[in-house]
C-alpha cells in the first residue's frame, strides 16, 4: 500500500493520525507517535495512535515533562533505539506504567531537524523479540526516516507563515534532473547527458523530490511543473 | 578504534571531546589556514552547539588520532551556510538519507607512515569505515563531504573514491576544499575494509571505554588532592604551635582560601580538611 501525500492535506489531525496508522500497517510496527516544535509559529504538534487509555494516563501522570524518548532523543542526529535511554531514571518511571497499558519498551525515535531550529520526533514501537526488532529495523531504517521527514515537513507548513518560509528551493542541477526525468529519460540516460554519475543524478532526484514535499518522482515532477520550476513538455 | 559521541552520552567522554577539539585547532587552523576560531587551543564553530554526531578515532593508547563531524542536511548545516561559497549560491542538497559530513582529519603527526595500524592510513580507513557504517545504521544512504584535495586523493587511493561531487572546488585558507558524495553502501564499506585489511568490529565497547576514560580523570586528580592533603595538614600543625590570636586567624585565612580553591577545582567534599 502506498503512503498517502499529506503535503494537499495540510492542517487535518485526523489525516495526520491515519498517516500513523499507515506508517505501522506498511512497516509492520505497533504504535507510531510524531511530536514537533515549530519556533516560528510558537506551536507544540503531536499526533499518536496509542490506546487511549495510555494516551489518559500518560498526560495524567505528566509523562510528557521528562519522557526521555521525547527529551532526549531529539539531540540525537540518528535515530535513537530506546535501549539507549534504558540508563536514565525516567525511562524507568515511563516504561514501568507503559507496560500495564499493553505499551513495548521495544522502540526507536527518528529525531528530524528542520531549517528554522524546528525539530521533530517519529517514534515506533512494536511487542517482539529484540532480535525480531533489530532484523525489522535493519530493512526500514531509510524508509523511516523519510516518512519521519515527510511528517515534520508537512506539520510545521501547516501554518501560513511557515508555508511562505518553506517554498522549496532547489538547485539548477536538481530542476535540470527533473526537467529530463519529465523528458521521459532513466536515471542513467540522464547521467550520460549531465557527465555525472547515475548515483549523482539519484542523490539530486531524491533531493529535489523531498524539497517539493513529494513522496514519488511523478508527484515531484507534477510540483515542479505547477511551481513553474520545470518546463512542461 | 571508533566511538560515536553525541549530546546523549557526550558527558561521558569529556577528555576525548577536548582532545578533538585539540586535534581541529592543529589541522585547520594550524596545518591548513582555514579561518577557524581557536579558543585555548581547541577549534570550535557554532556547528558544534548544534548537537551534532562526532565519529572520533582513538589510537591502542586511547589518544585521539582522526575525528568527523555530521549533521543532518534537513537542518543547519556549514554547506547551507559557511561553505556555500563552494555551492557557488546553489542551495545545498536536503534528504532525510543524506549525512553532511565536516571537519575530516587525522593526527598525521602522532600517526606513522605505511599501513599498520596506527599509521595516517590506517586510521583514515578506519575512521571511514566507523562514519559509514554508523550512517548505513542509521538509515543514511549517502554523505556529502566537505574535504581538501589531499583527502580526495587519500580517498581515492583507498578504494574510497567519492561517486561525485556538488559545486566547485573553492579556495578556503592556504587549500581549496570541496564537496564530494560518498554512497553508504556495504559495498563501499566492504572494499575499504579490504584496502586496509580491516575485518572485525571497529566500534569501540562504550562501557568499557567509559569506565577507563573515569579512571584515567580520576587518576589525574591524585596528584593535586594529595598536595592540598599535605597543605592542610601543614596548616593544621601551623594552628596548634600559634602563639597568638593574630596568628590563628592568618591560617584559617589561609586555610578558607585553600578550602575554596578546592572547592572550585574537585567535586570530592573537602569539609573534613577543616583546620581544627
Amino acid at each position: 500500500m502506498e503512503l498517502i501525500d499529506l503535503s494537499d492535506n495540510v492542517g487535518k489531525e485526523a489525516i495526520f493520525r491515519d498517516f500513523l496508522d499507515q506508517i505501522c500497517d506498511r512497516f509492520e510496527l505497533d504504535h507510531a507517535a510524531y511530536a514537533g516544535v515549530n519556533p516560528v509559529s510558537g506551536t507544540i504538534h503531536g499526533f499518536v495512535n496509542y490506546p487511549d487509555s495510555w494516551k489518559l494516563h500518560y498526560t495524567q501522570m505528566g509523562f510528557d515533562r521528562f519522557d526521555p524518548t521525547l527529551h532526549k532523543a531529539g539531540r540525537s542526529i540518528a535515530p535513537v533505539d530506546w535501549r539507549r535511554l534504558s540508563q536514565d531514571d525516567n525511562y524507568h518511571r515511563v516504561f514501568r506504567d507503559a507496560a500495564d497499558f499493553g505499551i513495548s519498551e521495544v522502540g526507536l525515535t527518528i529525531p528530524v531537524r528542520g531549517p528554522f531550529g524546528d525539530i521533530g520526533m517519529l517514534s515506533v514501537t512494536r511487542n517482539c523479540k529484540l532480535t525480531e526488532w533489530d532484523l525489522l529495523t535493519k530493512g526500514i531504517m531509510s524508509e523511516l526516516q523519510s516518512v519521519a521527514v515527510h511528517i515534520h515537513d508537512t506539520v510545521m507548513r501547516s501554518d501560513s507563515l511557515s508555508k511562505v518560509l518553506r517554498q522549496p528551493n532547489l538547485s539548477r542541477r536538481e530542476r535540470e534532473v527533473l526537467q529530463w526525468i519529465a523528458a521521459g529519460k532513466s536515471q542513467y540516460d540522464i547521467g550520460d547527458i549531465l557527465s555525472i554519475s547515475h548515483r549523482t543524478v539519484e542523490v539530486h532526484l531524491r533531493s529535489g523530490r523531498e524539497k517539493l514535499y513529494a513522496l514519488t518522482t511523478a508527484q515531484a515532477v507534477a510540483r515542479a511543473i505547477a511551481l513553474g520550476l520545470i518546463y512542461p513538455l | 578504534m571508533i566511538i560515536v559521541i553525541d549530546a546523549l552520552n557526550k558527558q561521558d567522554f569529556p577528555a576525548i571531546l577536548d582532545d578533538m577539539f585539540r586535534l581541529r585547532a592543529r589541522v585547520f587552523g594550524d596545518r591548513l589556514g582555514w579561518e577557524v576560531e581557536i579558543k585555548n587551543g581547541q577549534e570550535k564553530d557554532k556547528f558544534d552547539a548544534l548537537d551534532p554526531a562526532y565519529v572520533i578515532g582513538l589510537d591502542d593508547d586511547g589518544h585521539v588520532v582522526s575525528c568527523v563531524r555530521a549533521l543532518q542536511t534537513t537542518g543547519p548545516h556549514m554547506l547551507s551556510d559557511v561553505f556555500s561559497s563552494i555551492l557557488h549560491g546553489e542551495p545545498p542538497l536536503r534528504s532525510a538519507t543524506v549525512w553532511e559530513s565536516t571537519r575530516f582529519c587525522v593526527d598525521t603527526q602522532r600517526l606513522g607512515r605505511g599501513t599498520a595500524p596506527n599509521s595516517v592510513s590506517y586510521a583514515t580507513c578506519e575512521l571511514m569505515i566507523g562514519s559509514l557504517e554508523y550512517a548505513r545504521r542509521s538509515g543514511i544512504k549517502d554523505i556529502v563531504t566537505v574535504i581538501d584535495p589531499v583527502m580526495d586523493r587519500v580517498l581515492k587511493r583507498s578504494d574510497n573514491a567519492p561517486y561525485g561531487y556538488v559545486g566547485k572546488t573553492t579556495p578556503m585558507g592556504k587549500v581549496p576544499a570541496m564537496a564530494a558524495l560518498l554512497d553508504c553502501s556495504q559495498e563501499r564499506i566492504d572494499r575499504v575494509r579490504n584496502f586496509a585489511g580491516i575485518q572485525g568490529e571497529v566500534f569501540a565497547d562504550e562501557a568499557r571505554l567509559r569506565e577507563t576514560q573515569r579512571v584515567r580523570f580520576d587518576a589525574a586528580k591524585m596528584p593535586a588532592s594529595s598536595i592540598r592533603d599535605n597543605l592542610f595538614e601543614y596548616l593544621r600543625e601551623q594552628f596548634h604551635a600559634a602563639g597568638s590570636d593574630e596568628e590563628r586567624n592568618a591560617v584559617e585565612r589561609l586555610a578558607a582560601q585553600l578550602h575554596a580553591s578546592a572547592a572550585l577545582t574537585t567535586s570530592s567534599p573537602v569539609m573534613d580538611n577543616r583546620i581544627h
